[in-house]
């Protein structure tokens, strides 16, 4: 009966599997083998030499090639990092505000908010670049408005990084809102009516029913946007190129430039590996944290 | 008539149409570029045009952002289903060739291309003796300069020194009205690198000498300084100088609205202007480059476009790209005596490089803007084209453009360029 059951599961499972094993693992594994040869892109593989960790040694050395990719390493982390202490919060408010039932226009604002998600992004980055535009830009006329000086935006080191994430902010926020609010749809009205009568007033209920019952929507939320703003390419390649000074230069922009425009194969891999190990290391961590909190 | 009969007559008819359909097998051929839709529609036409004698070749046009188009290039070009044609930068050839992504010019086509074109366009399209693709394009930097914002702060003539520069630069700078006295530009390698590469020249310097980076030089060393003392001193301001993947953005709209006074650019952002400025454009004006301490007389950075050939592409493919190309690049395909490609070129302000264009357009190259392109030409020297050339330039675009923003000092920028550039043209080299 086991024996015959093991072999069922194993046919229906086998063509999921082989489709992750095709399309998945074995890139993930080539891209791995890659990482520690010396590669063009436009040779076949069989011309790859080994070079042990040399590409590595490279990546994280002292010339140009460590330089920029330590940058970039360096830019998607303070990206992604601020992506989601932006996001998180925000979408949190949002859904709580959108989730009141007795508020009019809880539907079009939650619309409204989705929408943006749903925007493509060459959409995105052709109107906030002219958002951003320094001279002609209605981000710094209504600035003037209010007495402050024109902001350079996307033409400084200083910002321009920030400018993409405020960019990304808006996009992303909207569906995390919908998570957000999927969230709050399973913690049990009864508790809140409980919480009243032992009079706890909104902001003891949020802190102490809320917050701890939506940890694992949080905890979902935090890894989706850790991914996503990890692999942001499109609003750097639209819009600024990696600059000024390689202050937007992250790093899935830095490895199409290395793999593909100099065709540096085996060093474009390693940086992907080291871009793959980072995130696992990072999901792993928020995992551990969320489970000793859960256990305490 | 017996269904037998039918068929008998029906194969006997097919069997004689045989050779007729075999000689009217149709070539599809594309072709990649980055230029506007109003260009590659001029493209278009010229396509149309080689249709009427060429009915059995069609030719597709495909147009990507600059930005993109070296991507394209290698990520499609690897394969006989990727562009047949390709328009490239000269600095990318090197690689392209050892890549064997880019054919060699047939025979005839070399022979045709060596008669009619410079000795130094041709050298740029050729690695190791071996012609890859037909010239089109030559490109030239030179002082650009707002005749209006001139006369308004009293400068009656462009700067011939770099004193003059500095000091004209000073004079008009107004902060108050949001405006800079020289523009630079960053976020685009060839915009940072180029202007810089030209100061340098007209410095008595080089970029690259014998193969191997020359920024440690004396001549070096003070154009870097000049990059600090106009950074320092405000008369540039590097906010207000980014380029975006299209290769315009702020640096071009400040140029246009008068917010700039001198910026240093090539010929071929005469289209750009004309459209930013409209009528206000007569107020621009062309210089050769302000000589440095250290230069004999004004130089500049010249490099060329071409357009190269599939070398994956089937053998036909292959062929009827040549033919196409060197109809287009011939004195019969344009008007007047000129090439199809030069009259493209020409709507955009880009110089043609081959002899008879030149000649066939000489009315409209003695314009007041681009006259000023052409008489410093002579003197230009070319873009060093080696392998590791797009690394080396995105290199030395990162510590210009830390030189902008105030990230380093002069000195400083100048070891970081030698020392990254000597590490990068070594690697490359083996």
């Amino acid at each position: 009966m086991t024996k015959a059951f093991q072999t069922s599961a194993g046919i229906m499972l086998a063509p999921a599997v082989t489709l992750i094993g095709i399309f998945v693992l074995l890139p993930m594994l080539l891209t791995i083998w890659l990482s520690f040869q010396d590669w063009s892109t436009q040779t076949p593989f069989s011309e790859a030499s080994f070079v042990g960790l040399g590409n590595f040694r490279e990546i994280f050395g002292p010339t140009s090639i460590g330089r920029d990719f330590k940058a970039a390493l360096l830019n998607t982390a303070i990206y992604t990092g601020l992506s989601v202490i932006l996001i998180l919060p925000l979408s949190i408010a949002f859904g709580l505000m959108v989730y009141q039932r007795d508020v009019a226009g809880g539907t079009a604002l939650r619309t409204v908010l989705f929408s943006t998600y749903m925007v493509p992004m060459i959409a995105v980055a052709l109107v906030w670049s002219k958002l951003y535009s320094p001279s002609e830009g209605p981000l710094n006329q209504m600035l003037g408005l209010i007495g402050i000086g024109p902001q350079p935006w996307l033409s400084s080191p200083r910002s321009a990084l920030v400018s993409i994430v405020f960019l990304n902010v808006w996009q992303q926020v909207g569906y995390f809102t919908v998570l957000a609010i999927a969230g709050l749809t399973q913690i049990p009205g009864s508790l809140y009516e409980a919480a009243t009568l032992d009079g706890a007033n909104r902001r003891e209920q949020f802190r102490y029913i809320t917050l701890p019952l939506m940890r694992r929507t949080l905890l979902f939320s935090a890894v989706i946007a850790i991914i996503n703003a990890v692999q942001v390419f499109e609003p750097v390649a639209l819009i600024t190129q990696g600059g000024p000074v390689g202050s937007t230069n992250v790093l899935t922009y830095h490895i199409r430039r290395v793999g593909i425009e100099r065709a540096q194969g085996g060093l474009g891999s390693a940086m992907a590996v080291m871009l793959m190990l980072s995130l696992i290391v990072v999901v792993c961590a928020l995992f551990a944290f969320v489970n000793r909190k859960d256990s305490e | 008539m017996s269904v037998a009969w039918t068929s008998k007559l029906a194969l006997a008819a097919g069997l004689a149409m045989l050779p007729a359909t075999g000689w009217a097998q149709s070539v599809k051929i594309s072709y990649l570029t980055h230029w506007s839709p109003e260009t590659v529609a001029l493209l278009e036409a010229a396509a149309k045009d080689y249709a009427k004698t060429n009915p059995d070749v069609s030719v597709t046009v495909r147009a990507v952002p600059f930005g993109d188009l070296l991507t394209t290039l290698r990520s499609q070009g690897g394969g006989a289903d990727g562009p047949t044609i390709g328009g490239i930068y000269d600095l990318w050839l090197p690689e392209l060739a050892h890549d064997k992504l880019v054919a060699p010019a047939p025979e005839a086509v070399a022979g045709e291309v060596k008669g009619a074109w410079p000795a130094g366009v041709v050298s740029a399209a050729s690695v190791e003796g071996k012609l890859y693709g037909i010239p089109n394009e030559i490109d030239v930097y030179a002082l650009n300069y707002n005749k209006a914002l001139f006369e308004k702060a009293g400068i009656a003539a462009p700067p011939k020194t770099w004193d003059e520069l500095k000091d004209a630069a000073r004079k008009l700078t107004d902060k108050a009205a949001g405006q800079q006295g020289f523009g630079m530009i960053n976020s685009w390698a060839a915009g940072v690198v180029h202007p810089f590469a030209s100061l340098l020249v007209s410095n008595g310097g080089e970029l690259v000498k014998d193969g191997k980076p020359a920024l440690d030089s004396a001549q070096a060393g003070q154009t870097f300084q000049l990059y600090e003392d106009l950074i320092k001193s405000g008369a540039s301001d590097p906010s207000m100088a980014t380029a975006d993947a299209n290769t315009t953005g702020p640096f071009l709209d400040n140029f246009v609205s008068g917010k700039t006074g001198m910026i240093i650019m090539a010929n071929w952002w005469e289209s750009a202007l004309k459209t930013g400025m409209g009528d206000k454009f007569s107020n621009i004006a062309t210089a050769p480059i302000p000589v440095g301490p250290s230069g004999d007389k004004p130089h500049s950075i010249s490099y060329s476009w071409m357009t190269v050939v599939n070398a994956k592409a089937s053998e036909a493919d292959q062929k009827a790209a040549w033919d196409f190309l060197a109809w287009l690049n011939s004195p019969k395909s344009g008007k007047n005596g000129a090439s199809a490609m030069s009259d493209i070129l020409m709507s955009m302000g880009i110089l043609p490089s081959r002899t008879s264009d030149i000649e066939a357009h000489k009315d409209k190259l003695g314009s007041a803007f681009l006259s000023g392109y052409v008489s410093v030409l002579a003197d230009a020297r070319p873009f060093p084209v080696v392998r590791g050339g797009q690394e080396f330039s995105e290199s030395l675009q990162q510590t210009l453009e830390a030189l902008q923003y105030g990230q380093v000092s002069a000195k400083d920028a100048q070891t970081n360029a030698q020392t990254d550039a000597a590490s990068i043209l070594e690697r490359a080299a083996k």
